[in-house]
Order: C-alpha cells, then sequence, then structure tokens
C-alpha cells in the first residue's frame, strides 16, 4: 500500500476497489474482440461438425472396435476435472480461511461452471444417437424401462449433475453482493440485469449474517461433493475388468489429477486476465506462489500414483495389467505417455525454487504444460488399456478424424468463448471479500 | 516412575529394556513374529503420524502446532526403536507366502533392507525438523523432506509387511490408505495431547486453548470423511469387480464371525463414531467428545491392523499383550519427558 493509500479513509478505498475491479465492465478492446471472436469460431465448428455427425453416424468420428471409447470421453474425464478444481479451490481455502483465495475464486467457480457444461456435451456427441439422452434420467417407469442404477455412467449422471447444480448455486451466492456494488456503476439494460440478479441486497448487519451462513454451508457442501463427483468419473473405468482400469487408486488419482488439472487452468486463465484487466494490485505475486504450492503438491500425489500403478503392474502376477503398463510405456502410444510423465510430474518439480515459484510468466508456462499432461493422461488411460486388452487377436490402434479432433478443439473453443464473455459481464474478482480484508 | 524418567539416561534405560523384553517374547516360539508385527504396525502408525502431523502443520502455519509441537516430536527415538522391531521380525518374513522363491522385489534381504532404510531415514529427516526451530527458517522444507519419507515409509508398510502376507493379492490404494490413516491417528493424538496440556482454558487463550482444540477437531473431522472415502474406494472396487484373485481378501475377513464383526467396528471406529461426534460446531470444542474421537480413531487404527493380519497370522495373545504393554509404556513414557521439557523451556 502506498502513501496515498494509506492516507485513504475507507470509503474511499471501497470505491477504489469497486472502480478497479469494475474497469473490466467497460467497452472491450480490439485484442479482447478478437480473441473472443476467435474462440466464438471455433465453438462454432464444434456444433457444425457435430451436426455433420449425428448426419453421417458415429462412423465419422474413428471410434471403432477395440477403441469404442476415445476422445469424447477423454474429453468428458478432462473437462470434468477441470470443473473440480474450481469449486474445491474456492471452497476448501474458503473453509481454511486462506485469504489469497479472493484473488482465484470467483475465476475458479466461472470456470467450474463452464467446464461443467463443456463436460456435459460430451456424453450426448459420444452418444451417437443424442436426442435419447433421456435414457439416462431416471423418470419414473411409465414405458416399463428402468435404467440400470449398478452402471457407474447413471452414477456420472447423479454425481455430474448435483455438482453442476451446487457449483452454480455456490457461483451465483458468491456474487450477489457484487452485483449489488456493480449495479451502481452501469446503465441501461446491464443495470436492470445487475438489480435483478442481487435480490433487493442492502448490506445490512441481518443479510450479512444469512449470507455468510448460507456460503459457509455451501463451500462446506460442495468440499466432499467434489471429491465425490470424480471418484464417481474414476469409476467408469475402475469398475470394469479392462487392464489399467480395474484399480482401487483410481477415484483418490482422479481426484488429485482433477486438482492438479483445474489449478493449471485456473493459472492459465489469471495470468492473462490480470495482465489485461491491470489488477496487479489485487492478485499479487505472493498469490500465485500460494496457488503455485497447491499445483506442485497435487503433482506429487499424482506422480505417486503414477509410481504405484506402475509399480504394482510389475509387482503382480496378471499378465494382462503387466502387458498394458509395458505397452504404455513401450508401444504406439509411448511418446505420449511420456510427454504426459514429464508434463505432469516432472515440470511441476521446477516450482521447488521459490524464485521459479513467484515469475509469473514460468508458472504460466508451467500450467500450459500440466494442461497438455493431464489431456494426455486421460487419453493414454481410456485409449491404451481398450487398444490393447486380453486378446491380441482383438487389438487395436485408435486414430482421431479430423472430426473428433475438430470437436476436441472446438470445446477449447466453447470454453474460452464463455470465460472471455463472463470476464466482461460479471465482476472478475470478489469485490465484497477484498473490501473485507481491506 | 516418574522420578526414574527424570534421571540423565532414564528413557534410553527404557527403552533398551522394553526392546530387550519383546526381542525374549518374539524370539520364543509361542511368541510366533504375528503379535510383533501387529505391535510394529500399530505402534509406525502412530509414532509416524505424531511426527507427521507436526511436519504438516508446520508446512501450512498452522496455529495448533504450537501446543503441542514438542510432545508430538518427543516421540522420534521411537523410530530408533522401530527399526530395532522390524530387525526382530527378520525370522517371521520367512513364513511369508512368496519367501523361498526367485523374485527381485519379493527377496528377503531387500525386503527387510528397504524397510530398515526408510525407517532410518524418517528418523534422520524427523530429527532434523525437531531440532529446526518452531518458526526458523528452513523448518518447512525439513518438514516437507520428513513428509515425502513418511509418504514412502507407510507405503512400503502397507504394500510390504500387509498386502505381500497374501500375495498375489494387490490393492493400488493400500499404501495412500496406511499413510493417510498414520496421520489421521497422529491429529488424534495431537488433539488429545491438547487436551492434556490445555485442561480447562479459556476459550480464547492462545496455546492450548479450545480454538486449537477446534482446528484439531475439525481435522479430525475431515480425516474422517476422507477415511470412509477411501475405505469405500478401495472396498467398492474390489467387491465390484469380482475378480477371484482381488475378492478372496473380502471374503476371507466378511464370511464368517468375528471378523466380520470386527470389520463393522472398524467402520464405526473410523467413520461412524468420530463423524457425528464432531459434526456440531460446538462438540468442537467438547474435550469430552473431542477425547471419544480421538480414542475411536486410535482404537479403530489398531482393531483394523488386526483385521488385517488375522486371517493370514497367527497371533498369541500372551506375546501381543507384552509387546503392547512395552510400546504404549515407552510412548507415554516419551511424551511426558516431551512434555516436561516444554513446560521447562517455557
Amino acid at each position: 500500500m502506498n502513501r496515498d493509500e494509506g492516507a485513504m479513509g475507507n470509503a474511499e478505498k471501497y470505491a477504489k476497489v469497486d472502480r478497479d475491479v469494475l474497469a473490466a465492465l467497460k467497452r472491450p478492446g480490439r485484442a479482447y474482440l478478437a480473441g473472443l471472436a476467435f474462440a466464438m469460431l471455433l465453438a462454432v465448428m464444434l456444433h457444425v461438425l457435430w451436426a455433420y455427425q449425428v448426419r453421417s453416424g458415429l462412423g465419422v468420428v474413428g471410434k471403432m472396435h477395440p477403441v469404442m471409447w476415445a476422445l469424447y470421453i477423454t474429453n468428458f474425464v478432462f473437462w470434468v476435472g477441470i470443473a473440480h478444481s474450481g469449486t474445491l479451490i474456492s471452497a476448501v481455502l474458503f473453509l481454511f480461511r486462506a485469504r489469497y483465495r479472493t484473488s482465484f475464486n470467483r475465476a475458479a467457480e466461472a470456470m467450474t461452471v463452464f467446464a461443467l457444461m463443456v463436460a456435459g456435451l460430451f456424453p450426448l456427441i459420444h452418444l451417437g444417437r443424442s436426442w435419447v439422452f433421456y435414457y439416462l434420467i431416471p423418470y419414473p417407469n411409465q414405458r416399463q424401462l428402468w435404467v440400470n442404477f449398478r452402471s457407474p455412467l447413471v452414477w456420472d449422471v447423479f454425481a455430474v449433475g448435483t455438482y453442476f447444480t451446487v457449483s452454480l448455486v455456490f457461483f451465483y451466492v458468491g456474487m450477489i453482493p457484487d452485483f449489488a456494488a456493480a449495479k451502481q456503476h452501469v446503465e441501461g439494460t446491464r443495470k436492470r440485469i445487475y438489480t435483478a440478479l442481487s435480490l433487493g441486497w442492502q448490506g445490512t448487519q441481518k443479510e450479512w449474517r444469512h449470507y455468510n451462513m448460507l456460503y459457509l454451508f455451501l463451500a462446506a457442501f460442495a468440499t466432499p461433493l467434489v471429491a465425490s463427483v470424480h471418484s464417481v468419473v474414476s469409476w467408469d473405468f475402475a469398475m470394469s475388468i479392462v487392464p489399467g482400469w480395474h484399480t482401487t487408486i483410481f477415484a483418490p488419482y482422479f481426484v488429485a489429477g482433477a486438482i492438479l488439472s483445474g489449478t493449471a487452468m485456473v493459472i492459465t486463465l489469471v495470468v492473462p486476465m490480470r495482465k489485461s484487466l491491470s489488477l496487479h494490485a489485487y492478485i499479487t505475486d505472493d498469490h500465485f506462489e500460494s496457488i503455485a504450492k497447491i499445483l506442485l503438491f497435487t503433482s506429487l500425489i499424482v506422480t505417486y500414483a503414477y509410481i504405484v500403478e506402475f509399480g504394482l503392474a510389475w509387482y503382480g502376477e496378471n499378465v494382462f495389467e503387466r502387458e498394458t503398463f509395458r505397452y504404455r510405456l513401450l508401444g504406439d502410444y509411448r511418446y505420449l505417455t511420456w510427454t504426459m510423465l514429464f508434463c505432469n510430474s516432472v515440470v511441476p518439480l521446477t516450482l521447488f525454487a521459490r524464485r521459479l515459484r513467484r515469475n509469473t510468466a514460468f508458472l504460466f508456462a508451467v500450467s500450459l504444460l500440466v494442461n497438455v499432461g493431464m489431456w494426455l493422461e486421460r487419453f493414454v488411460i481410456i485409449v491404451t488399456s481398450l487398444s490393447h486388452d486380453y486378446d491380441p487377436y482383438a487389438w487395436g490402434i485408435y486414430k482421431p478424424t479430423f472430426v473428433c479432433l475438430g470437436v476436441d478443439i472446438g470445446s477449447f473453443g466453447l470454453f474460452f468463448m464463455l470465460f472471455l464473455l463472463f470476464v466482461k459481464n460479471l465482476p472478475v474478482l470478489s469485490i465484497s471479500e477484498i473490501k473485507e480484508h481491506l | 516412575m516418574t522420578a526414574f524418567l527424570e534421571k540423565k539416561g532414564g528413557l534410553a534405560v527404557l527403552i533398551a529394556a522394553a526392546g530387550a523384553l519383546m526381542a525374549f517374547v518374539s524370539l520364543t516360539p509361542a511368541g510366533s513374529g504375528g503379535s510383533l508385527l501387529l505391535a510394529f504396525l500399530f505402534f509406525v502408525a502412530v509414532v509416524e503420524g505424531c511426527v507427521a502431523a507436526a511436519a504438516a502443520g508446520a508446512t501450512v502455519n498452522a496455529r495448533w502446532v504450537g501446543a503441542v509441537r514438542k510432545e508430538l516430536l518427543s516421540v522420534t527415538p521411537l523410530l530408533l526403536l522401530a527399526a530395532f522391531l522390524l530387525l526382530l521380525l527378520i525370522p517371521f518374513v520367512d513364513s511369508y507366502p512368496w519367501a523361498g522363491k526367485p523374485g527381485i522385489w519379493l527377496r528377503k534381504d531387500f525386503f527387510i533392507g528397504r524397510n530398515l532404510a526408510f525407517l532410518l531415514l524418517a528418523y534422520v529427516t524427523a530429527r532434523r525438523f525437531a531440532a529446526a526451530p518452531a518458526d526458523g527458517e528452513g523448518t518447512k522444507s525439513r518438514a516437507a523432506w520428513y513428509l515425502l519419507v513418511f509418504v514412502v515409509s507407510q507405503t512400503l508398510t502397507a504394500f510390504d509387511l500387509v498386502m505381500s502376507l497374501e500375495y498375489p493379492w494387490i490393492s493400488a490404494l493400500l499404501g495412500g490408505y496406511f499413510f493417510i490413516e498414520s496421520i489421521y491417528g497422529g491429529f488424534a493424538v495431537s488433539a488429545l495431547l491438547c487436551l492434556r496440556r490445555s485442561g480447562t482454558p479459556p476459550p480464547d487463550s492462545a496455546h492450548g486453548s479450545r480454538s486449537d482444540l477446534s482446528d484439531l477437531s475439525i481435522l479430525m473431522f475431515g480425516f474422517s470423511i476422507m477415511w470412509a472415502g477411501l475405505f469405500f474406494a478401495q472396498y467398492l472396487t474390489i467387491w465390484y469387480g469380482n475378480l477371484p484373485e482381488e475378492v478372496g481378501f473380502l471374503a476371507r475377513r466378511l464370511s464368517a464371525s468375528p471378523l466380520r464383526e470386527l470389520c463393522v467396528a472398524v467402520l464405526f471406529l473410523l467413520f461412524f463414531i468420530p463423524f457425528p461426534a464432531l459434526l456440531s460446531t460446538r462438540a468442537k470444542s467438547n474435550p469430552y467428545a473431542v477425547s471419544a474421537a480421538a480414542l475411536s480413531i486410535l482404537s479403530g487404527i489398531l482393531l483394523e491392523r488386526y483385521v488385517f493380519l488375522a486371517p493370514v497370522v497367527r497371533l498369541s495373545p500372551g506375546a501381543l499383550a507384552i509387546d503392547f504393554a512395552c510400546l504404549l509404556l515407552l510412548f507415554l513414557a516419551v511424551v511426558y519427558k516431551g512434555s516436561r521439557g516444554a513446560s521447562l523451556d517455557a
């Protein structure tokens, strides 16, 4: 804090926070518009290719025996993983009273909601006949057809659906006081929308008491939910007896991987956001150092899981398991496996150095590599196990087509489009919490 | 007894005497090694867990650590005793199902060697951490080093000493399960120490206060959920997969009394008691609720170790009683000594 800020009264400080954070809502620049246009283009590509796939059939995406779960399920797991860290960072750091959460929580919560929206598309795309998605929903039994509750895929519907609902509520509740602050600074339609969304918030003591109780409850509720959801996603694999999938460590391993990838994505989003919106006073290098420690910690857990998985495959007597893991390291997809290991286990080790943790450019590069590594991890788990399981007669290699790759790239476009829209339309930092810590 | 402990070298004499007695008991035919293994597994989990709790607290600047740091770290010398107990288990290794068969990982000398090495490394790193001032420079990195060694040590304990008893049964989660349980036990001991130190403190005093106790209660509460998650993840995967080489582990424990009831008791002691006991905010600072939860957790860990070993290892009640009496006595003695040191320093 400089001398001028020191001399400011509370009212002036609060007004400055409002001005600084809400400055993001002003008319966008050319770079923003170009980025948004590009992301929209990719999102449109996703939908066009999906339409093409619906018209032509699933054959155009290259899914063939034995690899019937390929890029789409890879993307589903990847985006669900990204979604997990958002609420976890926000809720857990809130429960632990970590002050640096105010720098990341809003972006992390937004990321959660958008990533879940993107993730939710993939089971639908993967179905082929997307319009019969309601077969998964456990509606009453009028048609004498009840969903299979013993299928982990149905558990997914419950788990991801519940998580999306809670994350959305958590995201929205956190913004109510900020909508009330933001409506003072905007005009026209936007003012009317913010006024409606602020639910008549006046900021009285009674309102704050109720608000804090609700927020604490949601944080406490969301935290175990996060762990349970990615555990359920991991059981999509672990409940089967496919080599490389059927392992007890999958649930905590997937949860740790989700936090790793989500934390990396938060860094990927917040570093450019801080620069472009000049939020250096609110998102400091100390905050980045703290979140880098989370990245390092979760990377160590994921590395532990890799060592245990590969080690036990070698240790055990199951020849199929051993062959699958040998294939991962030395088979057709070996470059992807080694890249995954490098990105997820080796690169984050550099964050043991404090100097590198505080270097945001370096941290941004690490986060990009971890994102790549975590996407590859999902791909390696899914594709190598299916392409090389029990029967050598049925072994095969999966090669994605342009439709599959286009949908995959398009999903990133959709995600970034939603995030860019968020940046210009909602408060990117929690104004009320920043004021609380002044 | 306390006067004896106050004497110079009193504690060392006590450790040596207890070690000698356990050596004698384990080398008699009635001892059979199984009882010593059970005592060893519980003892190592609690001792390493105590230091791990202090180390974890130090790395995140947890306030509660200040209240119990010295007592938690006073158990460090017991890691050397654990290394000695591991050596006493050498003859018992011959009864493992893989013994005598050719192998790289499962070979008696390498088996004992790696576990011994990591126990000694845990001792060295714990000692370095204990020697560092509570908030001095480098304390966090020493704590982090201990935690890394702790994870490997507990993982090896789980995979080698427990899982390989039923080779070729494997569970990749067992290593993680053990170190999480160990640190869970460490928090339980911390809570008991916090209570012992504080008596009935005013609500807002700095150390040993109810706020420290509340923090520890929150940790125990959180770990009860985590433990249940890990337990369920392991159980569900094995049960759902229903593979003969895996499901036998559950079948041996769930198909007949009294192990079936003991399995349910473990579930209660490690989750269904601590979770509701610590659910409310008020209970988290209630000494009776916290004591009950902490004792439940420690009993649960002990009982679970028993459930792991009972179907595959012969356990002698007499030897078990002597081993446990020795270890409990030593544990209380070092903690007492540590707390005396703490109060003198204060």
